[in-house]
């Protein structure tokens, strides 16, 4: 089998006819979500359910604002994820090219250590994070959701192994010879060469931050402070929940995020471009 | 992007953490009292604090609602770290018997609650489930679930039924052999006797509690899961199974919407609620064509219910004190409750208006509220335990384990009763 | 690789080595160059700077982790020596000694658990990158377009909120109406039956009901929500691999399958043990999927109770704190073997680097 082979039509034609497919059954749900959130929950309900969009739309986003101060909620929602993002990509890149780039003592138990910290299940911790942000007077406040995570263990992880293979060592060397400074290094040489690392984790960070649930429910003990998941959540009781509501302001919710991961995929593609530094 | 935002956030986190050290305390001529609750109690709370407000316009009603499993999570963190919960918390009765364990809710018999005096306003079994063995008070019931059966009445006539037959558990077997019928010859039942046999298991264990006992433990602490109740619960479920009377259909599904909408089920067991809902959203047409009556057995029931407590930590306990009352003890503000969602009273005196003795239409005209008060008058009090959710757990994972994989029911509570005693033991 | 002790001259061979090879061309930002050579030449100073670079560096995750993961840690290592209903306050915890863990190593619903999610791992976790690997390379290889939309909707399951999830699941799922089985259903209707018997199907299928079906069902869901994180992550480590070594074989004759096989998978190496590694984490703690299809139960005889269900019920539904604690680091020393395993299978070539 040859590079030229799979070029034929017929293989193309099989290829294409498996991406598109794949792409069909991730993307329904969201269609789905979307055809549910024109529907109130007596028609939610029925079996088979429905296929295409109904004509609640209007109640349903009339009923949401009543129930919710949902623009405030998902402002937070934006400013937490925004923050963390930022925050997160430069701290976790730094210390990703600590780890990859350097030879010092300790490095290896460092690195250890730090991706031990990741295998410690995290639920309990619940308790003392709240003490924590007690103490630090940050209950209601966005920095209490972003700063624990800005250099995330999972984020210097993946920034060292992109720029362990992206970024080769003579670089380094010769920008050194060329006068920069150590964090010049960084920001000269490694930063624009690893834009795709940059949105991989981007897109992730943000998108873990705008659906932080456990943390929210935990710190945010206002209305008006409250995160999207946690207002979100609010509208579901034991055995009554305005479905209708929830569906509208759950698919308004993933708009930003379809939006975001549109423009970051965008990214990881300007990432070749830079193919011409890899020799 | 330089280093600054780091140096920022570290700077500003010293500084947070001096003002935190030097405190601070606000001082406010009105008093502001926040309420945690879930929904449906947030759409109550709305329609009664304008009214409260009438009566004391001094206190401000924050509300914080929160999700129903996430409210309880929220205010096990709170209690747990003894700070962050809100001055007044609506607890749903599945959970009330671990929070009433340890310190965390104020004990309403001492002064100045002295919450003792009210006991005879409310359904007795209610403020039974609020009372600790050790005679403290935790919460004040406000809305209550009285077991009931649902039946279709169409469905039956087109049997040539009479659910007035049905006398006991077993009449309701042999009922379930003739009105599980296959209609249209496609070897198939389309109408069979109830959703899901586990739900009369879960309403025959629960029933006929002797006094002094729990669901699941006696007076001593016991786990009582492999007595006679359960073995008889369990029996009579797996019979139901084994004759293929029940649709295997779980609750809050969609198939279960649509069995109600369909009467492809003949009866439902569930708390009186359930109306509600299905005229509300899960099936507004079959309006008329349901009827309800007390379990087989003169069985008397508890499902569902909530109840309000003051957490120990709330520094205004005595305006959170002000509300619950004015919450639970007016019969005007109960039935402000009942007409926006549906909540059935827990206090004894609402029950008594006359819009309870008012036929329901939904129910074919029937005077169902009048019935479901007097069921909720004959309910048992039991004792709640501190074990009661692990318990509710393993029995229920008996239950699915007797009659999904075919389990013997005296084994399978033997071994529950071996699992619950291991684990409560610590 | 050169010592740690000797960067000087580590520094100096590497610069040799690079002068040897006709290096990239940096973007040369100015024509200051000369003079800022002058001032930065080797001395004390910046030799220095680069013992200390390094430290500054990584110091965030170690001041943040001081301030906001020690504690959390030290503290459920404390509980769990200790037996504390939450409800009761910090003051409540009771001193037990081992007990906990006693309990737990004769619990028949903890090993029950631990199996079920060491099967989750391997079954939910292997397909991902089976999948994930050769789409990724699809994808990058340059012969479809739109792979920006592709890449996209794949990822989509990532970014859906968990209430969306557990509805639409919930109702593909269903047993009489669901969509799962309703596709069966035709499929048996057109010459599949033989498959059914086969996999010792019944239909239609009780996929959230019956114990045999929980754990495909989460699996599948698993799959689904995670194989297109994988396959942006692979999409990111792929574009490290120049396209010129491509090309090259392909003048050598190498078929598409020998340059996957010979040029992709090896340099993907630290990717994806970067990946794997994350899939043996997470896996490991997998919670949301089985919450989500068992209703938060475990579901018919616990199948789809996995470890850290069971913890959260132990912890924060049954109230029995302390033994939660102790399950987390049994389940903590659990995850550190695997991880070590892993390492031990593809780490060394994982955590090597290029030029080094």
């Amino acid at each position: 089998m040859t590079m030229q082979s799979l070029r034929s039509w017929p293989a193309k034609v099989v290829l294409y006819l498996l991406l598109v497919s794949l792409a069909l059954l991730t993307a329904f749900p969201f269609y789905w979500m979307f055809v549910l959130a024109t529907h109130d929950r007596s028609t939610i309900f029925r079996a088979p359910p429905p296929m295409w969009f109904g004509t609640a739309t209007a109640a349903n986003y009339e009923r949401l604002l009543a129930a919710l101060p949902f623009w405030r909620n998902a402002w937070n929602s934006l400013y937490t994820a925004l923050m963390a993002t930022a925050t997160t990509l430069f701290f976790c890149s730094l210390a990703g090219f600590g780890f990859a780039m350097y030879d010092f003592k300790g490095r290896d138990v460092l690195f250890g250590f730090l991706l031990g910290t990741m295998m410690v299940p995290g639920l309990l911790g619940i308790i003392p994070y709240y003490l924590i942000i007690r103490w630090l007077g940050w209950l209601n406040l966005p920095r209490a959701l972003y700063v624990p995570g800005m250099a995330s263990a999972f984020g210097i992880f993946l920034m060292r192994q992109y720029i362990a293979s992206a970024v080769p060592a003579e670089l380094l060397d010769a920008g050194r010879i060329d006068g920069l400074g150590e964090f010049g290094l960084y920001r000269r040489i490694v930063a624009p060469l690893i834009k795709p690392a940059f949105g991989t984790l981007g897109i992730i960070t943000f998108v873990g931050q705008w659906n932080n649930f456990m943390g929210a429910l935990i710190v945010l003990k206002e209305r008006t402070a409250y995160t999207l998941p946690l207002a979100l959540r609010s509208l579901q009781g034991l055995i009554s929940t305005d479905w209708g509501a929830l569906m509208l302001g759950t698919a308004l919710s993933v708009l930003p995020l379809l939006a975001a991961f549109l423009v970051g995929s965008q990214r990881i593609i300007e990432g070749l471009t830079a193919g011409a530094l890899k020799g | 992007m330089e280093r600054r935002p780091g140096v920022r956030v570290l700077v500003s986190a010293i500084v947070a953490l001096v003002l935190v050290v030097a405190g601070s305390a606000g001082v406010a001529a009105r008093t502001t009292l926040t309420v945690g609750v879930f929904p449906d109690l947030d759409s109550v709370l709305k329609a009664v604090i304008p009214e409260f407000n009438k009566v004391y316009p001094d206190i401000e009603v924050k509300l914080q609602t929160l999700g129903y499993a996430d409210h309880h999570n929220a205010l096990l963190t709170a209690l747990a770290t003894g700070s962050g919960a809100p001055d007044v918390v609506a607890i749903e009765i599945g959970y009330l018997g671990r929070f009433a364990v340890g310190g965390g809710l104020t004990d309403l018999s001492k002064p100045p609650f002295n919450a003792g005096r009210l006991k005879d306003l409310f359904v007795p079994y209610a403020w039974g489930q609020a009372t600790t063995a050790d005679g403290r008070i935790v919460a004040i019931p406000t809305d209550i679930g009285p077991g009931t059966m649902f039946y279709r009445r169409d469905v039956i006539q087109a049997a040539g039924l009479d659910i007035g037959s049905v006398a006991t558990w077993n009449d309701l077997v042999q009922f379930g052999r003739k009105v599980t019928r296959d209609l249209d010859g496609d070897g198939k039942p389309d109408v069979y006797l109830i959703a899901a046999a586990s739900t009369i298991a879960d309403a025959m264990y629960r029933g006929n509690i002797p006094e002094g006992e729990g669901v699941y433990f006696d007076a001593q602490g016991r786990p009582v899961v492999d007595g006679p109740r359960f073995v008889n619960a369990f029996t009579v479920a797996q019979q139901v199974r084994r004759a293929g009377l029940d649709a295997r259909i779980g609750a809050w599904s969609n198939e279960w919407y649509e069995a109600f909408k369909r009467g492809t089920v003949a009866v439902e067991l569930s708390g009186a609620w359930l109306a509600g809902h299905l005229q509300n959203w899960m099936a507004p047409e079959t309006a008329g064509k349901w009827g309800a009556r007390d379990l087989p057995e003169n069985m008397y029931v508890s499902w569902g219910g909530s109840f309000y407590a003051i957490p120990e930590q709330s520094k205004n306990k005595d305006a959170a004190w002000k509300l619950i009352q004015f919450l639970t003890t007016r019969p005007d503000i109960q039935l402000l409750a009942f007409r926006t969602t549906n909540a059935f009273p827990a206090l004894r005196a609402a029950l008594e208006d006359p819009s309870f003795d008012e036929p329901v239409p939904f129910l074919g005209g029937q005077r169902a509220r009048r019935m479901w008060a007097e069921a909720a008058a004959r309910v048992h009090v039991s004792v709640i335990h501190p074990g009661d959710p692990v318990a509710q757990e393993i029995v229920g994972s008996a239950l699915t384990q007797v009659l999904e994989e075919g389990k013997d029911v005296r084994q399978a509570l033997t071994e529950a009763r071996q699992l619950i005693e291991r684990r409560v033991r610590r | 690789m050169a010592g740690p002790g000797d960067a000087p001259m580590e520094q100096a061979s590497r610069g040799a080595g690079a002068a040897g090879h006709p290096a990239p061309a940096l973007p040369r930002p100015a024509a200051t160059r000369t003079g800022l050579r002058a001032r930065a030449r080797p001395g004390r100073g910046a030799w220095w700077r680069r013992r200390a670079a390094p430290y500054l560096f990584i110091s965030p995750f170690f001041i943040l982790f001081a301030i906001f993961g020690l504690y959390p840690i030290l503290f459920s290592f404390y509980l769990s020596f200790h037996s504390w209903n939450a409800v009761g306050g910090l003051g409540s915890m009771e001193w037990v000694g081992l007990d906990n863990y006693a309990f737990l190593l004769r619990d028949p619903w903890f090993w029950k658990s631990l199996a079920n999610t060491v099967l989750l791992l391997i079954i939910s976790g292997l397909p991902q990158h089976v999948i994930a690997i050769p789409l990724a390379f699809i994808l990058n290889s340059g012969l479809v377009r739109l792979r920006n939309f592709f890449s996209s909707s794949y990822f989509m399951p990532y970014i859906t909120s968990t209430v969306a999830v557990a509805m639409i699941f919930t109702t593909i799922y269903g047993t009489q109406y669901g969509a799962l089985n309703t596709a069966l259903a035709w499929l048996d209707g057109h010459g599949f039956r033989w498959l059914w018997r086969l996999l010792g199907l019944e239909l239609p299928v009780n996929w959230l009901g019956r114990a045999a079906y929980i754990k495909p069902a989460i699996a599948m869901l698993v799959v689904w929500r995670w194989f297109g994180w994988n396959t942006v992550l692979y999409l990111a480590g792929l574009q490290t691999i120049p396209r010129e070594l491509y090309e090259a074989a392909m003048v050598d004759g190498a078929g598409i399958y020998q340059q996957f096989r010979w040029i992709t998978l090896p340099l993907l190496k630290p990717i994806a043990f970067f990946a794997v590694t994350l899939t043996i984490i997470g896996n490991m703690q997998l919670f949301d999927e089985p919450f989500i299809l068992t209703g938060g139960t475990g579901g018919t005889s616990e199948s789809g109770l996995t470890v850290a269900l069971y913890l959260y019920r132990t912890g924060f539904e049954w109230l029995y704190m302390g033994s939660a604690a102790a399950m987390s680091w049994v389940l903590f020393v659990i995850i550190v073997g695997l991880s070590v395993l892993n390492f031990r299978l593809m780490g060394r070539a994982g955590l090597e680097r290029r030029g080094a």
